[in-house]
């Protein structure tokens, strides 16, 4: 990018974050006068928008509406990866994007992790097959920042996520969150646990799995945060979230299964920790197995995933047009129709723009539940690395 | 010489079936039920997955780059191993040694190593799937290929048979072709079978690789629906097994499928 | 074969570079899509993660949860690849020798080439359905009087993973010993009947030494194709019951671990189990096969 261009964004980004002084202000309103003067001269400043229009912008609001959804065309597709179509209502999302601007989607590996999804960046670079966006969890989206794998990119909602949830160089933003929860099958269980104690009683002998092992799937470990959260434990000491679970093993309730759909709706697994998103989805998805969805009531933990768009992606507008759409309304209210918070969910209820059936739909959380920060994750991780395998595994 | 069967045969025939079966009547089970109520039946859950276009896509690439497999594993390996077990016989513990490498590398590390090997290479070979996953299932397949031709090539007298093959005037060609191949049919036969499944079954590298075949889409279907999974399960067994009659009847086309011997002192 | 003695080749040197051109599409293939792949896995084991030189990822292994690892899945594979190399040899026999009707083999060796490579998460389900808690033959044993998890057992640990091994290790035997059992002449068996031979005799001194090159063979496939599978061991334990591979996959392509080293050194440590396993082989296969023409 021109010089000047690089000056007047930068200039702009940081207005908006307020980091800028009147003194300075002045100062770059004279330089970016006199560039935009000598600039605007119109054949010159023809020939520079028509180069600078084959690279997309970094401002989401540089480019009216009309050119992204043009440019995005031309490229004629979209590439995404591990995007399930019944996690936070994905399926409905890609739909909708597709009927809305004729532009295909290839959805590749709807399973992948995280790490398989910064892999696939590194691995299938130059490949017309290579993701253009992705959705992973906050540490691999620091990771993949840091390692390059992500373009800049600000939409035009960016200043309006909250600071927490989002990266200040424009790598990635946070999508949805969700809690972790208790998805019971009352066709097998009666009595429903309502707090992770509950679990303890011998009337849920072999009812109780995780969906994965926190040794590589991070809801997992969210789990077993939640579990820490209950049981005297605190971001900082995940400790008590394993001793629970290497309790529950002992008194017979908790059976080492991966829990999935099947085991789900069969009622092999009547107990299983989930996003609570995820778990309020199998409610309708399966009726015969009459789930019930429990934040419970000692130990609330959450986590936020993050969108990226790939530095190296094939499709680099269509890119920049999806993230645009996720974080229109259309698509916030899509998302929040999957049972999920999304980024801008505060500034929707603000302006009243969910409508009060879906609100109803959405979990309430009694207390604000808890997130855990990248030194937190790491350290915790670090103990389930040595801890877990010793107590709870064999 | 007797012509019944034999009762130990019955009772181990019996134990086989029992084992194999019981798993797959209870996945049956499951597939049956109805989603709405939990109880049987119902053929709603094959009818959800018969009129998903992915399954029919998938299969067919799968079954495709099967048969690609088979041959390229086959056309590598018959030769070679004809070659070693003739003139090489001290090579013959160092394949065998060579045909373990695939089970202990990963086929996370096996794609990942790949995808970078062969990253410029052209979009015809690195793009589809029937160039760089063909290539990377012949490795998988290499150790089943290898062990049933091996086990092959012992049974019969390779030396006696070429011998004879080329004393009687014929080329290395007809040799192989009209002598020493017949008499391996079986083992031959065993090894694309067992590539068959291997490649109907492979998860990690097609998924790494981003490339839609059949166990990508099981695995899809498993993670996000309930009893649908168990029936495409079985679908998924059963298409398989048809496709595997299929090729044992190619492959008994003209000549018995148990390996005619041919001559030879025995 | 291996040791009789070669006659004498005139113009040697010759005639051999000419013989080993003919392996040479196999090992140029092997090169391309195996060496570098694996070379990379082996040079990979020894680097911290900075990139240099380092022997921790190797000494590691000796730690715990690894050294358990190892033994699960050592043993797990020894049990199932000689309980699934005598069942599949029986099955296999049952089938091919005489008085079978000959479509029982070809059935048996089609299913069983599907059988044998039915794994991950259908597998895990199936046993889930039929020996789970609430699975098909444990209601059916409660309700005779016996359920099984009252007795200690459970189908989410060793004994469940290697029941659902089993699945897909005795039908591999099976196909892969068939072509040797055709290679057991049923005239034998009539001669030694005639000579008055029992079954017993016949098989001590004549079918097993016949077979016992193949049989070892296919014992030492079926031992590392239990060694290397994961996804059925995860689908149906989670990753609760340490096995190698599991671990390596939590390593390279999971969430939560971040040490591709050490999982490279984690197949490695694979690579040398193995390399034992052939080490042992050998001499027992050139033992085998001495009295062979």
């Amino acid at each position: 990018m021109e010089d000047y261009q690089e000056q007047e964004y930068e200039f702009l980004r940081r207005l908006e974050e307020d980091k800028i002084d009147r003194g300075k202000l002045l100062k770059r309103g004279l330089a970016a006068g006199a560039g935009l003067s000598i600039f605007s001269l119109s054949d010159v400043a023809l020939a520079t928008r028509q180069r600078v229009l084959q690279e997309p912008p970094l401002l989401g609001r540089s480019v009216s509406v009309a050119e992204l959804i043009a440019e995005a065309k031309k490229e004629g597709r979209l590439n995404v990866i591990a995007l399930p179509r019944n996690w936070a209502n994905y399926g409905e999302v890609l739909d909708t994007f597709t009927r809305k601007y004729k532009i295909p989607i290839t959805s590749d590996n709807p399973d992948g992790s995280s790490a398989q999804e910064n892999q696939a960046v590194r691995s299938l670079k130059g490949d017309p097959r290579a993701p253009d966006v992705l959705d992973v969890g906050p540490s691999f989206a620091i990771d993949g920042a840091n390692e390059g794998l992500y373009a800049k990119h600000f939409t035009r909602n960016f200043k309006k996520v909250p600071r927490v949830m989002k990266d200040g160089r424009g790598f990635w933003v946070a999508d949805y969150y969700g809690a972790i929860s208790f998805g019971v099958n009352t066709a097998v269980v009666s009595n429903v646990p309502r707090s992770f104690q509950d679990l303890l009683k011998p009337e849920y002998k072999n009812k109780v799995a995780l969906n994965g092992s926190p040794l590589t799937s991070g809801s997992a470990v969210a789990g077993v945060f939640a579990a820490a959260l209950a049981n005297g434990g605190s971001l900082n000491d995940i400790g008590p979230g394993i001793d629970f679970f290497a309790k529950l093993k002992d008194v017979g309730n908790f059976i080492p299964i991966a829990a999935n759909p099947q085991t789900i709706a069969s009622g092999q697994t009547a107990i299983t920790f989930d996003w609570d998103y995820l778990n309020l989805a199998y409610v309708k998805e399966f009726p015969s197995a009459r789930i019930r969805v429990i934040a419970p009531s000692d130990g609330l933990y959450a986590a936020y995933y993050c969108q990226a768009i790939n530095a190296t992606a094939p499709h680099p507008w269509a890119a920049r047009l999806w993230q645009e759409f996720l974080y229109s309304d259309q698509g916030q209210l899509l998302w929040i129709k999957g049972y999920s918070h999304t980024a801008l969910y505060d500034d929707l209820a603000k302006r009243k723009a969910i409508p009060k059936a879906l609100l109803n739909t959405l979990p309430k959380y009694s207390k604000a539940p808890k997130f855990a920060s990248r030194a937190q994750l790491t350290a915790a991780r670090a103990k389930i690395a040595t801890d877990w395998p010793k107590r709870v595994g064999s | 010489m007797r012509r019944r069967i034999a009762p130990g045969a019955v009772v181990w025939l019996l134990i086989g079936v029992a084992y194999l079966l019981i798993p797959l009547v209870a996945t049956a089970i499951y597939s049956l039920k109805s989603n709405q109520t939990g109880t049987c039946c119902t053929l709603e859950n094959y009818g959800e997955i018969i009129h998903d276009p992915a399954f029919w896509k998938s299969f067919r690439i799968s079954f495709v780059l099967a048969l690609e497999t088979i041959v390229i594993g086959l056309v590598l390996l018959v030769p070679t191993v004809y070659w070693v077990n003739l003139k090489l016989p001290r090579l013959r513990p160092v394949i065998g040694f060579l045909a373990l490498i695939p089970f202990v590398v990963p086929p996370i590390v096996l794609v990942v190593g790949l995808l970078d090997v062969f990253r410029d290479t052209p979009d015809w070979f690195y793009a589809k799937p029937y160039g760089f996953l063909a290539a990377a299932y012949v490795i998988l397949a290499f150790p089943y290929i290898y062990f049933s031709l091996d086990a092959g090539f012992r049974a019969i007298d390779v030396h006696t048979l070429t011998e004879a093959s080329l004393s009687l005037g014929a080329t290395w060609r007809t040799t192989l072709g009209r002598v020493i191949i017949p008499n391996i049919r079986a083992a031959a036969l065993a090894g694309a079978l067992l590539t068959f499944a291997i490649v109907m079954g492979e998860y990690t590298i097609a998924s790494l690789a981003t490339f839609d075949t059949f166990p990508v889409y099981i695995q899809d279907v498993n993670q996000n629906r309930g009893f649908p999974a168990s029936a495409l399960v079985l679908l998924s067994f059963g298409i398989t097994w048809a496709a595997m009659i299929a090729i044992v009847l190619v492959g008994r086309g003209s000549g018995q499928a148990s390996g005619a011997q041919v001559g030879g002192a025995r | 074969m291996d040791n009789l003695p070669r006659p004498a080749e005139a113009g040697r040197g010759r005639r051999l570079s000419l013989v080993w051109l003919g392996t040479l599409p196999f090992f140029a293939y092997a090169f391309l899509f195996l060496f570098l792949p694996a070379g990379q896995v082996l040079v990979g084991a020894f680097k911290d993660v900075d990139g240099g030189f380092t022997l921790e990822n190797l000494r590691t292994l000796f730690d715990e949860p690894y050294r358990t690892g190892f033994k699960n899945s050592i043993e797990i594979s020894l049990v199932t690849a000689l309980v699934g190399g005598l069942l599949g040899f029986l099955i296999a026999y049952s089938a091919i020798r005489e008085g079978t009707p000959r479509f029982i083999r070809s059935a048996l060796i089609t299913f069983a080439a599907v059988a044998a490579n039915f794994g991950g998460i259908p597998l895990a389900f199936a046993f889930v359905a039929t020996l789970g808690t609430i699975g098909v033959l444990t209601q059916f044993m409660a309700n005779l009087g016996w359920n099984p998890y009252d007795h200690g057992f459970t189908l989410f640990g060793k004994t469940g993973i290697e029941l659902a091994y089993l699945y897909f290790q005795f039908p591999l035997m099976v196909i892969v010993i068939s072509p040797a059992i055709d290679g057991l002449r049923r005239e034998w068996r009539e001669a030694a009947a005639s000579l008055g031979a029992s079954s017993y005799q016949f098989w001590r001194h004549v079918g097993v030494p016949i077979l016992m090159p193949s049989l070892l063979a296919a014992v030492i496939l079926l031992f590392g194709n239990s060694f290397a599978a994961y996804a059925t061991a995860y689908g149906l334990t989670a990753g609760f019951v340490n096995l190698v591979p599991v671990q390596i996959g939590f390593y390279l392509s999971g969430d939560v671990l971040d040490d591709p080293h050490l999982g490279q050194a984690l197949a490695v440590g694979m690579f040398v189990v193995l390399a034992v396993m052939m080490l042992l082989y050998i001499p027992l296969q050139r033992r085998a096969s001495r009295w062979a023409r």
